[in-house]
Protein backbone atom coordinates (compact mmCIF):
# COMPACT_ATOMS: atom_id res chain seq x y z
CA UNK A 1 0.00 0.00 0.00
CA UNK A 2 2.73 2.40 0.98
CA UNK A 3 4.70 1.35 -2.07
CA UNK A 4 1.72 2.02 -4.29
CA UNK A 5 1.16 5.48 -2.80
CA UNK A 6 4.81 6.39 -3.29
CA UNK A 7 4.79 5.18 -6.89
CA UNK A 8 1.69 7.26 -7.56
CA UNK A 9 3.37 10.27 -5.94
CA UNK A 10 6.42 9.83 -8.16
CA UNK A 11 4.27 9.65 -11.29
CA UNK A 12 2.33 12.79 -10.34
CA UNK A 13 5.55 14.66 -9.62
CA UNK A 14 7.11 13.46 -12.86
CA UNK A 15 4.15 14.83 -14.79
CA UNK A 16 4.09 18.09 -12.84
CA UNK A 17 7.78 18.62 -13.47
CA UNK A 18 7.41 18.00 -17.18
CA UNK A 19 4.35 20.23 -17.73
CA UNK A 20 6.23 23.23 -19.16
CA UNK A 21 8.07 21.03 -21.63
CA UNK A 22 5.04 18.90 -22.53
CA UNK A 23 2.96 22.02 -23.09
CA UNK A 24 5.65 23.35 -25.43
CA UNK A 25 5.65 19.99 -27.21
CA UNK A 26 1.88 20.10 -27.62
CA UNK A 27 2.03 23.68 -28.93
CA UNK A 28 4.71 22.76 -31.45
CA UNK A 29 2.30 20.52 -33.39
CA UNK A 30 -0.69 22.86 -33.42
CA UNK A 31 -1.73 25.09 -36.29
CA UNK A 32 -1.42 28.79 -35.49
CA UNK A 33 -5.21 29.19 -35.28
CA UNK A 34 -5.41 26.77 -32.35
CA UNK A 35 -2.35 27.92 -30.41
CA UNK A 36 -4.26 30.68 -28.65
CA UNK A 37 -7.39 28.71 -27.97
CA UNK A 38 -9.05 29.41 -24.67
CA UNK A 39 -9.60 27.19 -22.72
CA UNK A 40 -6.33 25.54 -23.72
CA UNK A 41 -6.36 21.98 -25.04
CA UNK A 42 -3.57 19.41 -24.96
CA UNK A 43 -4.60 17.67 -28.15
CA UNK A 44 -6.21 18.82 -31.33
CA UNK A 45 -7.24 16.85 -34.41
CA UNK A 46 -5.32 19.31 -36.57
CA UNK A 47 -1.91 18.60 -35.12
CA UNK A 48 0.83 18.18 -37.72
CA UNK A 49 4.50 18.67 -38.38
CA UNK A 50 3.80 21.83 -40.34
CA UNK A 51 5.22 24.25 -37.72
CA UNK A 52 8.50 22.35 -37.98
CA UNK A 53 8.79 22.82 -41.72
CA UNK A 54 7.47 26.41 -41.53
CA UNK A 55 10.14 27.26 -39.03
CA UNK A 56 12.90 26.43 -41.50
CA UNK A 57 11.09 28.41 -44.14
CA UNK A 58 10.33 31.60 -42.21
CA UNK A 59 13.32 31.74 -39.89
CA UNK A 60 16.98 31.09 -40.83
CA UNK A 61 17.07 27.99 -38.65
CA UNK A 62 19.16 25.82 -40.95
CA UNK A 63 21.96 28.41 -40.77
CA UNK A 64 21.59 28.64 -36.97
CA UNK A 65 21.77 24.86 -36.66
CA UNK A 66 24.91 24.70 -38.77
CA UNK A 67 26.47 27.50 -36.68
CA UNK A 68 25.60 25.72 -33.44
CA UNK A 69 27.11 22.46 -34.71
CA UNK A 70 30.32 24.16 -35.85
CA UNK A 71 30.77 26.13 -32.64
CA UNK A 72 29.86 23.31 -30.24
CA UNK A 73 31.99 20.61 -31.87
CA UNK A 74 35.03 22.86 -32.36
CA UNK A 75 34.82 24.15 -28.79
CA UNK A 76 34.60 20.56 -27.54
CA UNK A 77 37.72 19.60 -29.48
CA UNK A 78 39.76 22.62 -28.38
CA UNK A 79 38.77 22.42 -24.73
CA UNK A 80 39.42 18.66 -24.57
CA UNK A 81 42.94 19.08 -25.98
CA UNK A 82 43.91 21.88 -23.60
CA UNK A 83 42.00 20.27 -20.73
CA UNK A 84 43.51 16.79 -20.98
CA UNK A 85 47.05 18.20 -20.98
CA UNK A 86 46.32 20.20 -17.83
CA UNK A 87 44.47 17.34 -16.13
CA UNK A 88 47.38 15.02 -16.94
CA UNK A 89 49.80 17.46 -15.32
CA UNK A 90 47.64 17.69 -12.19
CA UNK A 91 47.14 13.95 -11.83
CA UNK A 92 50.67 12.73 -12.57
CA UNK A 93 53.15 15.42 -11.48
CA UNK A 94 54.00 17.15 -8.27
CA UNK A 95 55.22 20.67 -8.83
CA UNK A 96 55.53 24.02 -7.13
CA UNK A 97 52.28 25.98 -7.22
CA UNK A 98 50.08 22.95 -8.02
CA UNK A 99 47.53 23.83 -5.38
CA UNK A 100 47.43 27.46 -6.43
CA UNK A 101 46.81 26.48 -10.05
CA UNK A 102 44.02 24.13 -8.98
CA UNK A 103 42.39 26.93 -7.02
CA UNK A 104 42.64 29.26 -10.02
CA UNK A 105 40.78 26.76 -12.18
CA UNK A 106 38.26 26.13 -9.42
CA UNK A 107 37.57 29.85 -9.20
CA UNK A 108 37.33 30.44 -12.93
CA UNK A 109 34.52 27.89 -12.92
CA UNK A 110 32.38 30.60 -11.37
CA UNK A 111 33.21 32.94 -14.21
CA UNK A 112 31.20 36.11 -13.80
CA UNK A 113 30.04 36.50 -17.39
CA UNK A 114 28.83 40.06 -16.90
CA UNK A 115 32.19 41.16 -15.48
CA UNK A 116 34.26 39.99 -18.45
CA UNK A 117 31.94 40.57 -21.38
CA UNK A 118 32.77 44.20 -22.17
CA UNK A 119 36.57 43.72 -22.49
CA UNK A 120 36.03 40.47 -24.41
CA UNK A 121 33.71 42.29 -26.77
CA UNK A 122 36.28 45.06 -27.29
CA UNK A 123 39.14 42.58 -27.72
CA UNK A 124 37.33 40.42 -30.29
CA UNK A 125 36.24 43.52 -32.13
CA UNK A 126 39.77 44.93 -32.32
CA UNK A 127 41.27 41.69 -33.70
CA UNK A 128 38.44 41.12 -36.14
CA UNK A 129 36.96 38.09 -34.38
CA UNK A 130 33.70 39.71 -33.29
CA UNK A 131 30.74 38.02 -34.98
CA UNK A 132 32.85 35.11 -36.27
CA UNK A 133 32.72 31.40 -35.50
CA UNK A 134 36.37 31.44 -34.44
CA UNK A 135 35.77 34.17 -31.85
CA UNK A 136 32.85 32.37 -30.27
CA UNK A 137 34.75 29.04 -30.33
CA UNK A 138 37.64 30.63 -28.44
CA UNK A 139 35.33 32.10 -25.83
CA UNK A 140 33.30 28.92 -25.38
CA UNK A 141 36.46 26.80 -25.08
CA UNK A 142 37.79 29.11 -22.40
CA UNK A 143 34.46 29.15 -20.54
CA UNK A 144 34.18 25.36 -20.54
CA UNK A 145 37.81 24.61 -19.75
CA UNK A 146 37.79 24.75 -15.92
CA UNK A 147 34.97 22.24 -15.52
CA UNK A 148 36.48 20.01 -18.22
CA UNK A 149 39.78 20.00 -16.33
CA UNK A 150 37.98 19.01 -13.11
CA UNK A 151 36.09 16.16 -14.73
CA UNK A 152 39.18 14.82 -16.56
CA UNK A 153 41.32 15.19 -13.45
CA UNK A 154 38.90 12.91 -11.61
CA UNK A 155 38.90 10.35 -14.42
CA UNK A 156 42.72 10.38 -14.75
CA UNK A 157 43.09 9.92 -11.01
CA UNK A 158 41.04 6.77 -11.34
CA UNK A 159 43.64 5.13 -13.59
CA UNK A 160 46.18 3.18 -11.54
CA UNK A 161 49.70 4.57 -11.72
CA UNK A 162 51.16 1.06 -12.03
CA UNK A 163 49.84 0.76 -15.58
CA UNK A 164 51.68 3.89 -16.52
CA UNK A 165 54.85 2.92 -14.62
CA UNK A 166 54.93 -0.35 -16.54
CA UNK A 167 54.81 1.61 -19.78
CA UNK A 168 57.65 3.86 -18.58
CA UNK A 169 59.78 0.82 -17.69
CA UNK A 170 59.14 -0.56 -21.15
CA UNK A 171 60.79 2.54 -22.51
CA UNK A 172 57.89 4.86 -23.22
CA UNK A 173 58.39 8.57 -22.68
CA UNK A 174 55.91 10.43 -20.49
CA UNK A 175 54.10 11.83 -23.48
CA UNK A 176 54.01 8.44 -25.15
CA UNK A 177 52.57 6.99 -21.95
CA UNK A 178 49.87 9.66 -22.01
CA UNK A 179 49.01 8.93 -25.62
CA UNK A 180 49.30 5.14 -25.67
CA UNK A 181 48.27 4.12 -22.17
CA UNK A 182 46.35 6.79 -20.27
CA UNK A 183 44.21 8.19 -23.07
CA UNK A 184 42.79 4.80 -24.17
CA UNK A 185 42.03 3.85 -20.56
CA UNK A 186 40.43 7.22 -19.89
CA UNK A 187 38.33 7.06 -23.03
CA UNK A 188 34.93 6.54 -21.32
CA UNK A 189 35.66 9.46 -19.01
CA UNK A 190 36.82 11.59 -21.91
CA UNK A 191 33.63 10.68 -23.74
CA UNK A 192 31.48 11.85 -20.85
CA UNK A 193 33.53 15.04 -20.59
CA UNK A 194 33.16 15.66 -24.32
CA UNK A 195 29.42 15.27 -23.93
CA UNK A 196 29.41 17.83 -21.15
CA UNK A 197 31.50 20.28 -23.17
CA UNK A 198 29.34 19.88 -26.25
CA UNK A 199 26.15 20.50 -24.29
CA UNK A 200 27.70 23.45 -22.49
CA UNK A 201 28.51 25.17 -25.77
CA UNK A 202 25.29 24.03 -27.48
CA UNK A 203 23.13 25.54 -24.73
CA UNK A 204 25.24 28.65 -24.03
CA UNK A 205 23.34 31.89 -24.50
CA UNK A 206 24.96 34.92 -22.88
CA UNK A 207 28.31 35.08 -24.74
CA UNK A 208 26.75 33.92 -27.99
CA UNK A 209 24.14 36.67 -27.73
CA UNK A 210 26.61 39.49 -27.22
CA UNK A 211 29.50 38.29 -29.40
CA UNK A 212 27.50 37.64 -32.57
CA UNK A 213 25.30 39.93 -34.61
CA UNK A 214 24.64 38.47 -38.07
CA UNK A 215 22.55 35.48 -39.02
CA UNK A 216 25.67 33.87 -40.50
CA UNK A 217 27.13 33.37 -37.00
CA UNK A 218 24.19 33.33 -34.56
CA UNK A 219 23.63 30.04 -32.78
CA UNK A 220 20.22 28.49 -32.12
CA UNK A 221 19.79 29.75 -28.52
CA UNK A 222 20.42 33.30 -29.72
CA UNK A 223 17.86 32.82 -32.46
CA UNK A 224 15.25 31.50 -30.04
CA UNK A 225 16.12 33.99 -27.30
CA UNK A 226 15.76 36.97 -29.61
CA UNK A 227 12.57 35.77 -31.25
CA UNK A 228 10.88 35.41 -27.89
CA UNK A 229 9.24 38.73 -27.30
CA UNK A 230 9.67 39.97 -30.84
CA UNK A 231 7.61 37.39 -32.68
CA UNK A 232 4.83 36.80 -30.22
CA UNK A 233 2.54 35.72 -33.00
CA UNK A 234 4.27 32.52 -34.08
CA UNK A 235 4.27 30.58 -30.82
CA UNK A 236 3.90 27.22 -32.57
CA UNK A 237 7.06 27.72 -34.63
CA UNK A 238 8.92 28.99 -31.57
CA UNK A 239 7.83 25.90 -29.68
CA UNK A 240 8.89 23.70 -32.59
CA UNK A 241 12.35 25.26 -32.64
CA UNK A 242 12.66 24.85 -28.86
CA UNK A 243 11.71 21.17 -29.11
CA UNK A 244 14.01 20.45 -32.05
CA UNK A 245 16.87 22.23 -30.31
CA UNK A 246 16.35 20.14 -27.16
CA UNK A 247 16.61 16.78 -28.89
CA UNK A 248 20.44 16.49 -28.94
CA UNK A 249 20.80 17.32 -25.21
CA UNK A 250 18.02 14.89 -24.27
CA UNK A 251 19.44 12.08 -26.42
CA UNK A 252 23.00 12.55 -25.18
CA UNK A 253 21.81 12.72 -21.59
CA UNK A 254 19.76 9.55 -21.96
CA UNK A 255 22.80 7.73 -23.34
CA UNK A 256 25.45 9.01 -20.94
CA UNK A 257 23.48 9.65 -17.77
CA UNK A 258 25.18 7.02 -15.60
CA UNK A 259 28.76 8.05 -16.39
CA UNK A 260 27.96 11.71 -16.03
CA UNK A 261 26.13 11.42 -12.72
CA UNK A 262 28.88 9.20 -11.34
CA UNK A 263 31.55 11.76 -12.26
CA UNK A 264 29.58 14.56 -10.60
CA UNK A 265 28.74 12.55 -7.52
CA UNK A 266 32.36 11.50 -6.98
CA UNK A 267 33.28 15.14 -6.56
CA UNK A 268 30.31 15.81 -4.31
CA UNK A 269 30.73 13.30 -1.49
CA UNK A 270 34.48 12.83 -1.36
CA UNK B 1 61.58 14.05 -16.74
CA UNK B 2 62.24 17.76 -16.89
CA UNK B 3 61.05 20.09 -14.21
CA UNK B 4 59.33 22.29 -16.73
CA UNK B 5 57.09 19.52 -18.15
CA UNK B 6 54.01 20.10 -15.93
CA UNK B 7 54.16 23.83 -16.61
CA UNK B 8 54.35 23.19 -20.34
CA UNK B 9 51.31 20.96 -20.07
CA UNK B 10 49.45 23.68 -18.19
CA UNK B 11 50.35 26.43 -20.65
CA UNK B 12 47.40 26.11 -23.07
CA UNK B 13 44.91 26.06 -20.20
CA UNK B 14 46.58 29.04 -18.57
CA UNK B 15 46.53 31.01 -21.82
CA UNK B 16 42.79 30.42 -22.04
CA UNK B 17 42.30 31.47 -18.42
CA UNK B 18 44.26 34.64 -19.04
CA UNK B 19 42.10 35.31 -22.09
CA UNK B 20 38.75 34.77 -20.39
CA UNK B 21 39.49 35.98 -16.88
CA UNK B 22 42.73 37.80 -16.15
CA UNK B 23 42.83 40.17 -19.12
CA UNK B 24 39.09 41.03 -19.10
CA UNK B 25 39.04 41.70 -15.36
CA UNK B 26 42.10 43.93 -15.61
CA UNK B 27 40.77 45.76 -18.63
CA UNK B 28 37.38 46.04 -16.98
CA UNK B 29 38.92 47.80 -14.01
CA UNK B 30 40.68 50.27 -16.34
CA UNK B 31 37.44 50.84 -18.29
CA UNK B 32 35.55 51.53 -15.10
CA UNK B 33 37.80 54.52 -14.41
CA UNK B 34 37.43 56.03 -17.86
CA UNK B 35 34.75 57.39 -20.06
CA UNK B 36 34.06 54.59 -22.54
CA UNK B 37 31.19 54.95 -24.94
CA UNK B 38 30.46 52.82 -27.94
CA UNK B 39 29.25 55.92 -29.72
CA UNK B 40 31.95 58.40 -28.78
CA UNK B 41 34.87 56.02 -28.26
CA UNK B 42 37.23 55.90 -25.30
CA UNK B 43 37.60 59.22 -23.52
CA UNK B 44 39.69 60.43 -20.60
CA UNK B 45 40.09 59.26 -17.03
CA UNK B 46 37.16 60.12 -14.81
CA UNK B 47 38.23 58.61 -11.48
CA UNK B 48 35.36 57.21 -9.48
CA UNK B 49 32.70 59.08 -11.45
CA UNK B 50 31.35 55.92 -13.12
CA UNK B 51 30.99 54.24 -9.74
CA UNK B 52 29.23 57.25 -8.30
CA UNK B 53 26.82 57.27 -11.22
CA UNK B 54 26.05 53.59 -10.58
CA UNK B 55 25.45 54.11 -6.87
CA UNK B 56 23.20 57.10 -7.56
CA UNK B 57 21.07 55.09 -9.96
CA UNK B 58 17.99 53.81 -8.10
CA UNK B 59 17.93 50.96 -10.59
CA UNK B 60 21.19 49.65 -9.13
CA UNK B 61 19.76 49.20 -5.64
CA UNK B 62 16.61 47.62 -7.03
CA UNK B 63 18.63 45.19 -9.18
CA UNK B 64 20.93 44.37 -6.30
CA UNK B 65 17.96 43.53 -4.09
CA UNK B 66 16.35 41.49 -6.88
CA UNK B 67 19.59 39.60 -7.54
CA UNK B 68 19.87 38.69 -3.87
CA UNK B 69 16.26 37.53 -3.71
CA UNK B 70 16.64 35.63 -6.97
CA UNK B 71 19.84 33.91 -5.86
CA UNK B 72 18.81 33.10 -2.29
CA UNK B 73 15.16 32.17 -2.78
CA UNK B 74 15.87 30.30 -6.01
CA UNK B 75 18.67 28.26 -4.49
CA UNK B 76 16.91 27.48 -1.22
CA UNK B 77 13.71 26.36 -2.94
CA UNK B 78 15.70 24.24 -5.39
CA UNK B 79 17.60 22.63 -2.53
CA UNK B 80 14.43 21.77 -0.63
CA UNK B 81 12.72 20.33 -3.69
CA UNK B 82 15.90 18.48 -4.75
CA UNK B 83 16.28 16.98 -1.28
CA UNK B 84 12.66 15.83 -1.25
CA UNK B 85 13.03 14.10 -4.59
CA UNK B 86 16.36 12.56 -3.59
CA UNK B 87 14.73 11.08 -0.47
CA UNK B 88 11.95 9.70 -2.65
CA UNK B 89 14.39 8.16 -5.12
CA UNK B 90 16.48 6.71 -2.31
CA UNK B 91 13.57 4.54 -1.15
CA UNK B 92 14.48 2.06 -3.91
CA UNK B 93 11.06 1.37 -5.34
CA UNK B 94 12.45 -0.66 -8.24
CA UNK B 95 11.95 0.20 -11.92
CA UNK B 96 10.01 3.38 -11.29
CA UNK B 97 13.11 4.85 -9.61
CA UNK B 98 15.23 4.52 -12.76
CA UNK B 99 12.47 6.10 -14.80
CA UNK B 100 11.91 8.89 -12.31
CA UNK B 101 15.58 9.74 -11.87
CA UNK B 102 15.73 10.32 -15.63
CA UNK B 103 12.50 12.33 -15.89
CA UNK B 104 13.25 14.46 -12.82
CA UNK B 105 16.61 15.41 -14.36
CA UNK B 106 15.22 16.54 -17.72
CA UNK B 107 14.83 20.27 -16.88
CA UNK B 108 18.53 20.34 -16.07
CA UNK B 109 19.75 19.38 -19.57
CA UNK B 110 17.49 21.78 -21.42
CA UNK B 111 18.98 25.08 -22.50
CA UNK B 112 18.01 28.00 -20.24
CA UNK B 113 16.56 29.60 -23.33
CA UNK B 114 14.22 26.65 -23.84
CA UNK B 115 13.38 26.59 -20.13
CA UNK B 116 12.60 30.31 -20.17
CA UNK B 117 10.48 29.93 -23.27
CA UNK B 118 8.56 26.95 -21.89
CA UNK B 119 7.76 28.77 -18.64
CA UNK B 120 6.82 31.95 -20.38
CA UNK B 121 4.40 29.98 -22.52
CA UNK B 122 2.95 27.98 -19.64
CA UNK B 123 2.40 31.18 -17.64
CA UNK B 124 0.91 33.11 -20.56
CA UNK B 125 -2.06 35.16 -19.34
CA UNK B 126 -4.57 34.08 -21.97
CA UNK B 127 -3.53 30.73 -23.35
CA UNK B 128 -1.25 29.34 -20.62
CA UNK B 129 -2.12 26.04 -19.03
CA UNK B 130 -1.24 27.12 -15.47
CA UNK B 131 -3.63 30.01 -15.51
CA UNK B 132 -6.33 27.76 -16.84
CA UNK B 133 -5.84 25.21 -14.07
CA UNK B 134 -5.58 27.83 -11.37
CA UNK B 135 -8.74 29.53 -12.58
CA UNK B 136 -10.54 26.18 -12.70
CA UNK B 137 -9.52 25.67 -9.08
CA UNK B 138 -10.88 29.14 -8.39
CA UNK B 139 -7.54 30.46 -7.11
CA UNK B 140 -7.14 33.24 -9.65
CA UNK B 141 -9.33 34.74 -12.28
CA UNK B 142 -8.67 33.84 -15.88
CA UNK B 143 -6.31 36.15 -17.73
CA UNK B 144 -4.08 36.91 -14.75
CA UNK B 145 -0.82 38.20 -16.21
CA UNK B 146 1.90 36.70 -14.02
CA UNK B 147 4.82 37.98 -16.05
CA UNK B 148 3.20 41.32 -16.81
CA UNK B 149 2.59 42.21 -13.17
CA UNK B 150 5.51 43.91 -11.37
CA UNK B 151 4.52 42.12 -8.15
CA UNK B 152 4.80 38.60 -9.55
CA UNK B 153 7.30 38.80 -12.44
CA UNK B 154 10.39 38.11 -10.34
CA UNK B 155 8.63 35.25 -8.59
CA UNK B 156 7.90 33.62 -11.98
CA UNK B 157 11.53 33.87 -13.02
CA UNK B 158 12.57 32.33 -9.69
CA UNK B 159 10.17 29.45 -10.33
CA UNK B 160 11.79 28.75 -13.70
CA UNK B 161 15.23 28.98 -12.11
CA UNK B 162 14.24 26.47 -9.42
CA UNK B 163 13.00 24.19 -12.18
CA UNK B 164 16.42 24.23 -13.83
CA UNK B 165 18.54 23.96 -10.70
CA UNK B 166 16.75 21.40 -8.50
CA UNK B 167 17.92 18.36 -10.56
CA UNK B 168 21.55 19.19 -9.81
CA UNK B 169 20.74 19.36 -6.10
CA UNK B 170 18.76 16.13 -6.38
CA UNK B 171 21.66 14.24 -7.96
CA UNK B 172 24.13 15.54 -5.39
CA UNK B 173 21.82 14.82 -2.44
CA UNK B 174 21.12 11.33 -3.76
CA UNK B 175 24.86 10.61 -3.93
CA UNK B 176 25.17 11.98 -0.40
CA UNK B 177 22.32 9.80 0.86
CA UNK B 178 23.84 6.69 -0.66
CA UNK B 179 27.15 7.41 1.03
CA UNK B 180 25.66 7.36 4.55
CA UNK B 181 26.88 4.19 6.31
CA UNK B 182 23.97 1.82 6.92
CA UNK B 183 25.33 0.90 10.36
CA UNK B 184 24.25 4.30 11.64
CA UNK B 185 20.64 3.53 10.78
CA UNK B 186 20.90 -0.01 12.15
CA UNK B 187 22.25 1.27 15.45
CA UNK B 188 19.41 3.78 15.64
CA UNK B 189 16.89 1.05 14.86
CA UNK B 190 18.27 -1.01 17.75
CA UNK B 191 17.73 2.01 19.99
CA UNK B 192 14.15 2.18 18.74
CA UNK B 193 14.46 5.58 17.03
CA UNK B 194 11.50 6.78 14.95
CA UNK B 195 11.70 7.66 11.23
CA UNK B 196 11.62 11.36 12.06
CA UNK B 197 14.34 11.06 14.67
CA UNK B 198 16.51 9.13 12.21
CA UNK B 199 15.99 11.82 9.60
CA UNK B 200 17.00 14.68 11.88
CA UNK B 201 19.79 12.90 13.75
CA UNK B 202 21.40 10.82 11.01
CA UNK B 203 20.30 11.85 7.51
CA UNK B 204 20.45 15.65 7.80
CA UNK B 205 23.81 15.88 9.65
CA UNK B 206 25.37 13.55 7.06
CA UNK B 207 24.15 15.78 4.24
CA UNK B 208 25.53 18.94 5.76
CA UNK B 209 28.66 19.19 3.64
CA UNK B 210 26.83 18.45 0.38
CA UNK B 211 24.16 20.99 1.30
CA UNK B 212 26.64 23.75 2.09
CA UNK B 213 28.53 23.21 -1.18
CA UNK B 214 25.25 23.25 -3.09
CA UNK B 215 24.05 26.36 -1.32
CA UNK B 216 27.14 28.39 -2.07
CA UNK B 217 27.52 27.11 -5.65
CA UNK B 218 23.83 27.69 -6.30
CA UNK B 219 23.94 31.23 -4.96
CA UNK B 220 27.06 32.03 -6.99
CA UNK B 221 25.62 30.59 -10.19
CA UNK B 222 22.28 32.33 -9.74
CA UNK B 223 24.04 35.56 -8.87
CA UNK B 224 25.81 35.30 -12.25
CA UNK B 225 22.76 34.18 -14.14
CA UNK B 226 21.71 36.38 -17.00
CA UNK B 227 19.67 33.94 -19.09
CA UNK B 228 16.44 33.34 -17.23
CA UNK B 229 15.58 36.97 -16.56
CA UNK B 230 16.62 38.08 -20.03
CA UNK B 231 14.59 35.42 -21.80
CA UNK B 232 11.47 35.70 -19.65
CA UNK B 233 11.12 39.40 -18.81
CA UNK B 234 14.20 41.35 -19.99
CA UNK B 235 14.10 42.80 -16.48
CA UNK B 236 10.58 44.18 -16.80
CA UNK B 237 7.83 45.09 -16.35
CA UNK B 238 9.02 48.50 -15.16
CA UNK B 239 12.37 46.96 -14.15
CA UNK B 240 10.61 44.98 -11.42
CA UNK B 241 12.65 41.86 -12.20
CA UNK B 242 15.92 43.55 -13.21
CA UNK B 243 19.05 41.74 -11.99
CA UNK B 244 22.69 42.87 -12.07
CA UNK B 245 23.97 40.85 -15.08
CA UNK B 246 21.05 42.05 -17.22
CA UNK B 247 21.63 45.61 -16.03
CA UNK B 248 25.30 45.40 -17.08
CA UNK B 249 24.16 44.53 -20.60
CA UNK B 250 21.57 47.30 -20.48
CA UNK B 251 24.12 49.97 -19.52
CA UNK B 252 26.77 48.75 -21.97
CA UNK B 253 24.97 47.46 -25.03
CA UNK B 254 21.62 49.26 -24.93
CA UNK B 255 22.69 52.71 -23.70
CA UNK B 256 26.27 52.18 -25.00
CA UNK B 257 27.67 53.58 -21.75
CA UNK B 258 30.48 51.08 -21.25
CA UNK B 259 32.18 53.08 -18.52
CA UNK B 260 29.11 52.82 -16.31
CA UNK B 261 28.65 49.19 -17.38
CA UNK B 262 32.24 48.40 -16.41
CA UNK B 263 31.84 50.04 -13.01
CA UNK B 264 28.72 48.00 -12.35
CA UNK B 265 30.42 44.79 -13.45
CA UNK B 266 33.37 45.54 -11.12
CA UNK B 267 30.92 45.92 -8.24
CA UNK B 268 29.22 42.66 -9.22
CA UNK B 269 32.59 40.97 -9.38
CA UNK B 270 33.60 42.14 -5.90
CA UNK B 271 30.34 40.81 -4.48
CA UNK B 272 31.13 37.48 -6.15
CA UNK B 273 34.64 37.38 -4.74
CA UNK B 274 33.12 37.63 -1.28
CA UNK B 275 30.81 34.72 -2.06
CA UNK B 276 33.64 32.66 -3.57
CA UNK B 277 35.89 33.07 -0.56
CA UNK B 278 33.04 31.65 1.48
CA UNK B 279 32.96 28.70 -0.89
CA UNK B 280 36.69 28.08 -0.57
CA UNK B 281 36.43 28.23 3.21
CA UNK B 282 33.66 25.64 3.18
CA UNK B 283 35.70 23.37 0.89
CA UNK B 284 38.75 23.73 3.13
CA UNK B 285 36.67 22.87 6.20
CA UNK B 286 35.31 19.82 4.43
CA UNK B 287 38.79 18.64 3.44
CA UNK B 288 40.01 19.13 6.99
CA UNK B 289 37.26 17.03 8.54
Amino acid sequence: MKRFALTALILVLAFAVLVPFLWTLSTSFKPLTEVDKSPPEWFSPHMSLKPYSDMFFYLPFSTYTLNSLIVASSSTLVTLCAGSLAAFAFSRFTFAGKRAFLVIFLLSQMLPGASVIIPLFQLLKSVGLYDTHAGLILVHSAVLLPFVIWLLYGFFQGIPREVEDAALIDGCSRMMALRRVILPLALPGIGATALFAFLGSWNEFFFALILTSSDATKTIPVGIGLFIGEYNDIWNQMAASAVLFSIPPLLLFALMRKTFVKGLAAGAVK
Amino acid sequence: MKKSTPYLLLTPALVFTAFILVYPLGQNFINSLREVSMVKGTGGWVGAANYIRVFRDPLFLLSFRNTLVYALAGTLLALCFGLGLALLLNMKLGRITTFASFVFAIPWVLSPVVAGFAWKWVLNDNFGIHNYWLSLAGIVKAGTSWLGDPHTALFCVILARVWQFYPFAMVMFLAGLQAIPLEQYEAAAVDGASMIRKFFHITLPNLRSVASVLLVLGVIWSFNDFNMVFVMTRGGPMNSSMVLPVLVREYSFVYFDMGKGSALSMITFLLLVALSSLYIRILAERDAS
